[in-house]
């Protein structure tokens, strides 16, 4: 190879990074436009609107919780107290104790006065068999509350127990410690009921940060910022994600996850294509895509909805070890998902879901981590040959950092805008510091994380979960 | 050292590419910047606004009560009331302080009940809140029309039936919304009339609020619903429906029979319901008569209101069932021949099937 070659070589390696640099660039601009547009919209939609003839009448759609438990046996009294203290009139509670080793089952059993019951289950997707039943309590209290002791099968197979089960028309698919708030299901019904163009098959939430607020049984009483300089910058991550990505998704029909954390499905078509997907860590993810899937195959007008209320709160890793490996199983879940449904992928016949939401997830999601590591490696090498033109390198490298952080601030004016959750002084200072560092304090670990789940998608196939050890929000009780 | 005339010279010299990208550079450090102070000022402005706003909230609550309990009967004003109404004159010029005045009137109104229910819609009025939110409804914004006719509802403002009624076919959905609970809330089941000509779908939302808001009132004298069951609009004829089932409507059975062929899925499932708690009989044989050809949701429901109007001639169509490949309808099938022919399920325990029965014999047993 002559050296006009490998300098046509470099050009066109060059020309490539740089349009992939800018159509991220350009991409998150426009996702940042439309959300805007998008949360306006909705502040304006739901600012008179009444809940309250919602709650009470009897007439309201059944919602079943669907909360799987695996060794929650530190916190799941306080837990599941506050899922039955949700202000919503027709809904029960399913708690999937999914083979848990510990003895969160005699603990519900004692606190919930619970007993076992006759229960017939239409099995209509697949499931690990039971353990010791299904236990209802002797308590009027708790009449809500169905408690489904079965074999170990991981969260999916829990989730299906629960669809199975549930007699109602909706299913609020749930962490066990995630807290909800009072309003959370009134508010996550509301797409399915107030839409009447196309079928609503699914609502998602947002997900907030609850690491350093204040809990008292089950009920959020403070909103706090957490010390940790790792947690902040998750906090941030999470606005951006939450106000500015999935927003403004949702206002072009293209969401393609709901967090498993808080989501709401139709039972009845996510019965259909089969419930959750056992074999995938990113079911969350899964079953949204073969939901959307099976509706565009069917011809029928759809929509997947957002709520961008911060209705459930969740501890989120404080430590990195953690934090590698939920990052790591949430790369490995995306490339699952995506390879499993790659028909989609720039397929017309799946319309937007098959032309731009797929096709962006697999560019900017999947190969995001794989191509800036390429790109780290390319230039390392350029060091080494001494080939490295640093005045363009340093400028590039100012503008995306300047990039990111303006990027973070508009979320963060975003939040302050629409539900201004961090009010007290100082958290202000606090958000704008971490945006400053977050960059060097946190994307280098999400990147090893995706990179790790890379490795471990294609080299350690045994590789399931992963660590995710909680300190537990009722820790933080005052 | 460097000046600005060797950052010039060096930025000149630069090749366009890196001359854009240091001038998108600039231009972001400028935005941060200005972003920075402004998110300080956000922030502080919002916090000194929520503190007003608990301030006057208290303040306006506090006024209004002693506004209430000055007034005896709702006719009169004395002075003292005539002051506080005065005050608030010049305080909702203000459209912040407005706000807050109209939500502490509806947080108080939603109290209350009676002569001061009543008071606080006079005190609407007089204060000339009343001419904003009909200024409201001349916006070109919609979320201000849904306002406008969100208060006119809350204070019970019913001379303006006319005004409203032109937003009833209005385009965005909030707004037509904001109408029909008008309409209800103010003209209780005559508010209804708007069904007869509605060409746009009612949300099950909005079908939800309507029905709690005319179950609250005393007099519960529904209007003829037979229109609204014949409705070629078919979130009208599921309302109605509701409707039907809340009011105990028998006079409608003959239209609820016909309705069980109707083309829209959701409304037969809904009237077989129905006609099952009224338990109408002659369902039966409407349903039976193309059972093959309905949906499962149908089937179901048919099985479910069969336990209430089951006779002995179903046994044929029961046992026929007990084959059907849908769990659900097997259940229910097995369920009513325990009920009604326990010899018959001793029977059929015995005759292998190609489904597998036994959870289905085993949960019987023991309920």
């Amino acid at each position: 190879m002559d050296s006009s070659t490998v300098q046509i070589i470099l050009l066109i390696i060059h020309t490539l990074f740089f349009i992939y640099a800018f159509s991220v660039i350009v991409s998150y601009i426009i996702l940042a436009i439309i959300s805007g547009i998008e949360s306006n919209q909705y502040m304006k939609k739901n600012s008179f609107v009444n809940y309250n003839e919602i709650l009470s009448s009897t007439v309201s759609p059944s919602i079943s919780i669907i909360a799987p438990a695996y060794n929650e046996s530190l916190n799941i009294i306080e837990n599941v107290r506050s899922l039955l203290s949700s202000h919503y009139v027709n809904y029960d509670v399913i708690i999937v104790n999914d083979g848990s080793k510990d003895n969160s089952l005699e603990l519900l059993i004692e606190a919930y006065d619970l007993e076992k019951v006759n229960y017939l289950i239409n099995e209509q997707i697949p499931t690990k068999p039971l353990r010791a039943g299904i236990f209802k309590s002797t308590n009027p209290a708790f009449e809500k509350l169905i408690v489904v002791d079965k074999e170990n099968g991981g969260k999916a197979d829990a989730l299906n127990f629960g669809l199975n089960i549930s007699n109602s028309q909706y299913c609020a698919c749930i962490d066990v410690d995630c807290l909800l708030l009072e309003d959370s299901l009134q508010k996550m019904i509301k797409p399915f009921l107030e839409v009447t163009n196309v079928k609503v098959i699914a609502s998602g939430g947002v997900i907030r940060i609850a690491n350093a607020c204040t809990i008292k049984e089950g009920k959020l009483l403070d909103v706090n910022l957490p010390n940790k300089w790792i947690e902040i910058a998750q906090i941030l991550e999470y606005l951006r994600s939450f106000l500015l990505g999935r927003m403004a998704w949702s206002r072009l029909n293209g969401l393609l996850v709901i967090s498993g954390a808080f989501g709401m499905f139709e039972k009845k078509t996510a019965i259909e294509v089969g419930g959750y997907d056992t074999n995938t860590v990113g079911e969350d993810m899964e079953i949204i895509v073969r939901m959307r899937r099976y509706m565009e195959e069917k011809n029928v007008k759809y929509k997947v909805a957002y709520i961008p209320d911060p209705l459930c709160w969740t501890e989120a890793p404080d430590n990195y070890k953690i934090l590698i490996s939920q990052r790591n199983r949430w790369t490995r879940g995306t490339i699952e998902t995506l390879r499993k449904h790659r028909k989609i992928g720039f397929n017309p016949k799946y319309n937007l879901l098959g032309m731009l939401s797929f096709p962006y997830w697999f560019f900017y999601e999947r190969l995001a981590p794989v191509i800036e590591v390429i790109g780290i490696i390319y230039f390392i090498i350029l060091i080494a040959l001494k080939n490295v033109k640093w005045e363009y390198a340093f400028a590039f490298f100012l503008l995306a950092y300047l990039f990111s952080v303006i990027f973070t601030i508009i979320a963060i004016f975003s939040e302050e805008l629409t539900f201004h959750q961090y009010k007290k002084k100082g958290t202000g200072f606090k958000l704008i510091f971490v945006t400053l560092l977050e960059p060097f304090i946190l994307h280098p670990v999400i990147l090893y994380a995706a990179i790790k789940g890379n490795y471990d998608y294609y080299f350690n196939k045994k590789k399931k979960w992963g660590e995710m050890k909680r300190k537990g929000l009722s820790k933080k009780i005052i | 050292m460097f000046n600005n005339q060797n950052i010039l010279e060096y930025f000149n010299q630069l090749p366009t590419l890196l001359k854009i990208v240091w001038i998108g550079s600039v231009v972001l450090f400028i935005l941060i910047l200005f972003f920075l102070f402004y998110l300080y000022y956000l922030r502080t402005y919002l916090r000194s606004k929520e503190l007003i706003s608990k301030n006057l909230f208290t303040q306006y609550e506090n006024d209004l009560i002693t506004y209430l309990y000055l007034g005896e009967n709702t006719s009169q004003i004395n002075s003292e009331q005539q002051t506080i109404i005065d005050k608030m004159k010049v305080s909702i010029q203000n459209t912040f302080k407005r706000t807050i005045l109209i939500s502490v009137l509806s947080k108080l109104k939603s109290d209350i009940s009676g002569e001061m229910a009543l008071a606080i819609n006079q005190l609407f009025i007089k204060t000339g809140l009343l001419n904003y939110a009909l200024k409201k409804l001349e916006s070109k914004k919609w979320n201000q029309i849904a306002l406008g006719i969100k208060e006119l509802t809350q204070f019970e403002i019913t001379n303006v039936y006319n005004e409203i009624s032109k937003f009833q076919n209005y385009p965005k959905q909030e707004v037509r919304n904001q109408v029909q609970l008008y309409y209800v809330s103010l003209f209780h089941f005559k508010g209804l009339e708007f069904l007869d000509n509605l060409k746009t779908p009612i949300s099950e939302w909005n079908q939800i609020q309507l029905l709690e808001i005319l179950q609250k009132f005393d007099d519960q004298e529904i209007t003829d619903i037979s229109p609204w069951l014949k409705s070629e609009n078919d979130s009208v004829v599921l309302f109605a429906l509701k409707l039907a089932k809340i009011y105990n409507q028998f006079q409608v059975i003959e239209i609820l029979l016909q309705l069980l062929n109707h083309k829209n899925k959701e409304i037969r499932v809904s009237a077989i319901e129905i006609l099952g708690y009224f338990q109408v009989k002659e369902t039966k044989e409407i349903v039976k008569s193309n059972f093959l050809d309905r949906s499962s949701e149908e089937k179901i429901t048919f099985f479910k209101i069969l336990q209430d109007i089951v006779t002995a001639d179903d046994e044929a169509f029961i046992i026929e069932n007990t084959l059907n490949p849908n769990f659900q309808i097997r259940f229910l099938a097995f369920q009513l021949l325990k009920k009604n022919h326990i010899e018959k399920l001793h029977e059929l325990k015995q005759n292998a099937t190609e489904f597998d029965n036994s959870r289905i014999f085993n949960f019987l047993e023991v309920v």
